[in-house]
């Protein structure tokens, strides 16, 4: 086998001394041949003569020896393959068309497969991720007590219902609970004796059997054992691979070594396997894994042992052979029963809603799968956006190849004519369609991965950390080589099979006036579905700018100018809620002492944050009624460095403080919803749901709708506090209240002021070296970033939009180029007959429009039925806008006018004299 | 005389110059005259069926060949068998015996 490759690889290499070799066996075989007769008796000549008959030609022999290798086979196809580069190289304009639209085609699909791959069909990076299965369906998050879900389907948990429900499954092999909302809760780290400030990164609680759940191994040291999470345990963490190689140079000494985690001591016990980022796929991945049990004293948080609070996923690890469906029962009667004790379930309504309490047992090979649900309809829309557009890649490869084709209809007579057998023009032809896709895949590989970066880049602008790789996968060089292939063949067999059944007489006699009726309707259907394809993606990048215009022209009633947001943690500087009230003042204090600073508020929430805190208000003079609303405590100047108007009232002040009668300031909406029109709501009371609890705000304020969240939460209610004042209902001591804990600073500036990071972060450190800053943005910037979801399909399905309109119009220039050529004759005649320029160029414009029209035709309705399946994504639009329409129709209509033109006027400057000479 | 490669049984011109250089080593046109006396003339191999099933069982590894000088003293290929060779042999004839009886009792029957 080895032996038969080398000899082949040295023949084909060394070709002039295998012929040698050949030729010289020849001779001594003839040399034997000839002493051989003549020692029977013949002379000499009639000898030699005998022994030539009977060898017969040499090169016939060499040929046959040949072809007794295989690397003949492997020459001839190289054969094929140099001759077809050859051919591409003479026709440059067709090369580089076919090319590049096979390659940008091949390019946009394998990027976003490659994306989807990665996002959607990936698992975890551990072992045997098929046996994991999380208990639960959505992306509910973060901390919850009271009330029922969505669908009754449970995917929160608390530590007390995890705890039992691990003790009761036997069918998993290892049950591991983690924090939910851990990207809400950065951790401030510093390692111990570094000159380093401390820096806001990401950390996540987990069980102690969180590792052994994944069957992770350590990249060094080691990982959590069950006796790390275990209450008064010493406080250890595992460092990510990527923190460890990026931040501390992949330096061994970091075992063992202690951090301090939010003030804490930590001891860094191991580091988690490369390539590991966590139990789902995220743009910040966790860069320290924490117990679950130091969790109080760490974050300072109360609920970690709360029956009655649901903050916890479960993901856990089958045992082999069990059956979802039987332990999906069994897990739901078990989970009931578990949770029927607790007060939500209480009375006739309580009863009701723990018969339909349920869990959603989901594989979780891939993780707990919150990115994915995001993005999988955006995804599944782009997969059948490049869909569309290798299809209209697809079809302009046909049309090219089709046109070459027919083209060289006399090249293949000819060839027919002088012996080719058909099999070796087909073979020729297919080698050219291969050869031309295998370049395009080439090309289109860079394509992908150039463009899975760029899609990477749009889709988490400014995160370095996201767990996806850009580089093609087996899976998707597998998928872009067939795509190639398949084009490539597919293409290739039409113009084959055209040239195979020429008989070669007739197509060499009609010469140049040969019809090419049977490929020429074939081509303008082409046409005719690019065009109609290429509208209804225009109609669509049409309809989600118009979307996202709509999302960014909304009046958010707020003022973005000259503002930064100063994300900050007081809690992971090692403050206490007791001690906040002098750390708040010297925030205002220091940032005012800065020239050029105007306000400076101080919030739990900023607008147009991802994040919010809601409850449920009752209010004066509505009982029986309770409003959900979501709650904000703010300073005095808040309102002010956000640009929030102040509609009746006044503002919180100074005096607002802790032991004053507590206040509140609603928004209109608020007022709107609760009280009756015409209502002053000004010294109305209102309170929180309970009703063992008093009305204990009296509303001295009313401001504007400010949107806080998402543009979607135009008109949703919202109640202000003052930021320390704690309300009589709130019992518990007040160094467990971190609702006091403020989340960002708002800092307005007389003019507009690009070093303001620098100097927020020096400020900082100088009211304490603890204080690191969790995200630094301009207001602009915060409210841009909850667009971007938008922007990135926006943008993405205008680029894909552009280009199938770009390959339409080369389709269309290509077949109308090729149509005059063909007619080159008929035109002169018509022109000698007497027909003017302008109706020559008006017959072609004509032949180019219809075809246009026909597209329209068909794509108008598409759009229309298409329309409904993206209609969820749009914001605030129904159906189709008739001046999309009009635009997209204008842009098609003009590329086609631009495509036929060319053509046009070429035709029209053909020589009468000339074209009826060159016959 | 009719073109007598043609009519071997697909294969066994491999097997047929096996067996003979299995006796000694012998240059291209040894083995042709060789299968012609033996044969008594039913086979002529010409050169254009030899030398490429010669050249297949070298890539094969069931014989090696080396120029070396002739009886008349001129230079001539030299093909020898290789023990995978032999044993590619026994295994052919082995095989060409169980169909040439089975084919004779079809035959007879």
């Amino acid at each position: 086998m080895v032996h038969n490759l080398i000899a082949g690889l040295r023949a084909l290499f060394r070709r002039s001394r295998r012929n040698a070799d050949i030729s010289s066996e020849l001779d001594s075989f003839l040399d034997e041949s000839v002493q051989e007769k003549m020692r029977r008796g013949m002379t000499r000549d009639a000898a030699l003569r005998a022994a030539r008959a009977e060898i017969g030609s040499a090169t016939s022999v060499r040929s046959k020896v040949w072809s007794a290798g295989w690397e003949s086979t492997a020459e001839s196809l190289l054969r094929d393959a140099r001759f077809s580069v050859r051919q591409l190289r003479k026709t440059p304009g067709f090369t580089l068309t076919a090319i590049l639209t096979l390659a940008l085609g091949i390019g946009a699909n394998a990027a976003i497969f490659t994306l989807v791959n990665a996002v959607l069909l990936g698992n975890l990076p551990v072992a045997d991720p098929a046996r994991l299965v999380r208990l639960g369906n959505d992306d509910n998050c973060c901390v919850n007590s009271g009330g029922y879900p969505d669908n009754d389907a449970y995917s929160l948990f608390s530590t007390d219902t995890w705890q039992q429900l691990r003790k009761n499954l036997p069918e998993f092999e290892d049950l591991a609970t983690v924090e939910s909302g851990f990207a809400w809760r950065p951790i401030t780290v510093r390692r111990n004796g570094s000159q380093d400030a401390a820096r806001s990164v990401m950390g996540e609680f987990v069980s102690g059997i969180y590792f052994r759940t994944f069957g992770l191994n350590p990249a060094l040291g080691r990982l959590f054992a069950g006796s790390d999470d275990q209450a008064g345990a010493p406080f250890v963490a595992v460092m990510s691979y990527q923190n460890w190689h990026d931040n501390y140079a992949s330096d061994p000494s970091v075992i063992g070594s202690t951090f301090w985690v939010n003030t804490k001591p930590v001891l860094v016990i191991g580091i988690a396997p490369r390539g590991f980022y966590g139990d789902r796929l995220i743009n910040t991945p966790p860069d320290y894994y924490l117990p679950i049990q130091t969790m109080p004293a760490i974050l300072g948080v109360d609920y970690v042992s709360d029956p009655n609070t649901q903050w916890l996923y479960i993901i856990g690890r089958l045992r082999p052979g069990i059956a979802l469906a039987p332990l999906q029962t069994k897990i739901n009667d078990l989970f009931r029963h578990i949770v029927a004790s607790d007060p939500t379930y209480a009375g006739e309504k309580g009863k009701a809603a723990l018969a339909r309490a349920h869990i959603v047992l989901t594989p979780a090979g891939g993780g707990i799968r919150i990115l994915q649900e995001e993005y999988q309809s955006n995804l599944h829309m782009l997969l059948w956006i490049s869909g569309l557009v290798l299809l209209i890649a697809c079809a302009n490869i046909a049309n090219l190849l089709l046109v070459r084709g027919v083209n060289r209809k006399a090249e293949m007579s000819l060839r027919t004519a002088l012996g080719a057998a058909r099999s070796r023009v087909v073979r020729q032809l297919l080698t050219e369609s291969v050869v031309l896709s295998t370049i395009s895949g080439i090309v289109g590989l860079l394509v992908a991965y150039l463009g899975t970066r760029a899609l990477l880049a749009m889709a988490f602008p400014g995160d370095q950390n996201v767990p996806i790789d850009a580089s093609p996968s087996l899976p998707v060089l597998l998928f872009a080589c067939t795509l190639c292939l398949g084009t490539g063949i597919l293409f290739g067999i039409a113009p084959a099979w055209i040239a195979a059944r020429t008989q070669p007489a007739d197509a060499l006699r009609t010469g140049s006036r040969t019809t090419a009726a049977q490929g020429s309707l074939l081509q303008r259907s082409l046409v005719v579905l690019q065009a109609a394809l290429s509208l209804v993606l225009l109609i669509g990048a049409g309809l989600f700018a118009q979307s996202l215009n709509k999302l960014q022209s909304t009046d958010l009633k707020l003022d973005a100018r000259n503002r930064y947001i100063v994300h900050i943690n007081p809690q992971a500087a090692g403050y206490r809620p007791s001690q906040l009230a002098p750390l708040y003042q010297a925030f205002e204090e220091s940032f005012h002492a800065i020239p050029g600073v105007v306000h400076v508020g101080i919030a739990t929430y900023t607008p147009m944050e991802d994040n919010n805190w809601s409850s449920g208000f009752r209010a004066e003079g509505t009982p029986g009624h309770t409003f959900g609303a979501s709650h904000i405590q703010v300073s005095p100047e808040y309102f002010d460095s956000v640009g929030t108007r102040l509609l009746r009232g006044r503002p919180f002040a100074r005096e607002d403080a802790p032991g004053t009668p507590t206040v509140a300031i609603v928004n209109e909406t608020f007022v709107k919803d609760v009280f009756p029109p015409g209502t002053n709501p000004i010294g109305k009371r209102i309170g929180f749901s309970n009703p063992r609890d008093p009305l204990e705000f009296q509303i001295v304020g009313v401001v504007d709708d400010t949107v806080y969240t998402a543009v979607q939460w135009q008109d949703h209610r919202m109640v202000f506090f003052p930021l320390l004042q704690r309300p009589a209902s709130n019992h518990g001591p007040i160094d467990t209240d971190i609702s006091l804990y403020a989340g960002a600073l708002v800092i307005q500036t007389a003019h507009p002021m690009p070093d303001m990071e620098s100097i927020a972060r020096q400020t900082l450190a100088a009211i304490n070296p603890n204080l690191a800053i969790v995200k630094f943005q301009t207001f602009d910037q915060q409210i841009a970033d909850r667009f971007a979801d938008q922007r990135l399909i926006a943008d993405l399905t205008t680029l894909f939009g552009a280009l199938a309109l770009l390959l339409a119009t080369i389709g269309l220039y290509g077949v109308t180029a090729w149509t005059v050529a063909r007619r080159t004759s008929e035109i002169g005649i018509r022109m000698a007959l007497g027909a003017e320029r302008r109706s020559v160029i008006a017959m072609v414009l004509r032949g180019a429009l219809i075809q246009i029209v026909l597209g329209l035709a068909i794509g108008i309705p598409t759009a229309y039925f298409c329309v409904r399946y993206i209609e969820s994504q749009l914001y605030d639009m129904k159906g189709i806008n008739p001046g999309i329409l009009l635009v997209a129709v204008v842009t098609l209509v003009l590329a086609a006018v631009i495509a036929g033109f060319i053509p046009a006027r070429r035709a029209a400057s053909i020589d009468p004299t000339e074209a009826l000479r060159a016959e | 005389m009719p073109e007598t490669s043609g009519d071997l049984v697909q294969g066994t011109l491999e097997m047929l110059v096996l067996k003979t250089l299995a006796l000694e080593p012998m240059h291209g046109y040894g083995i042709a005259l060789r299968l012609e006396q033996v044969s008594h003339g039913v086979f002529r191999i010409n050169p254009g069926s030899l030398l490429p099933a010669l050249s297949r069982l070298e890539r094969a590894g069931r014989i090696k060949a080396e120029w070396r000088a002739t009886e008349n003293n001129r230079r001539a290929r030299y093909y020898q068998l290789t023990p995978r060779g032999r044993k590619a042999l026994a295994e052919e004839r082995a095989q060409w015996d169980r169909q040439i009886a089975a084919i004779n009792r079809i035959l007879e029957a």
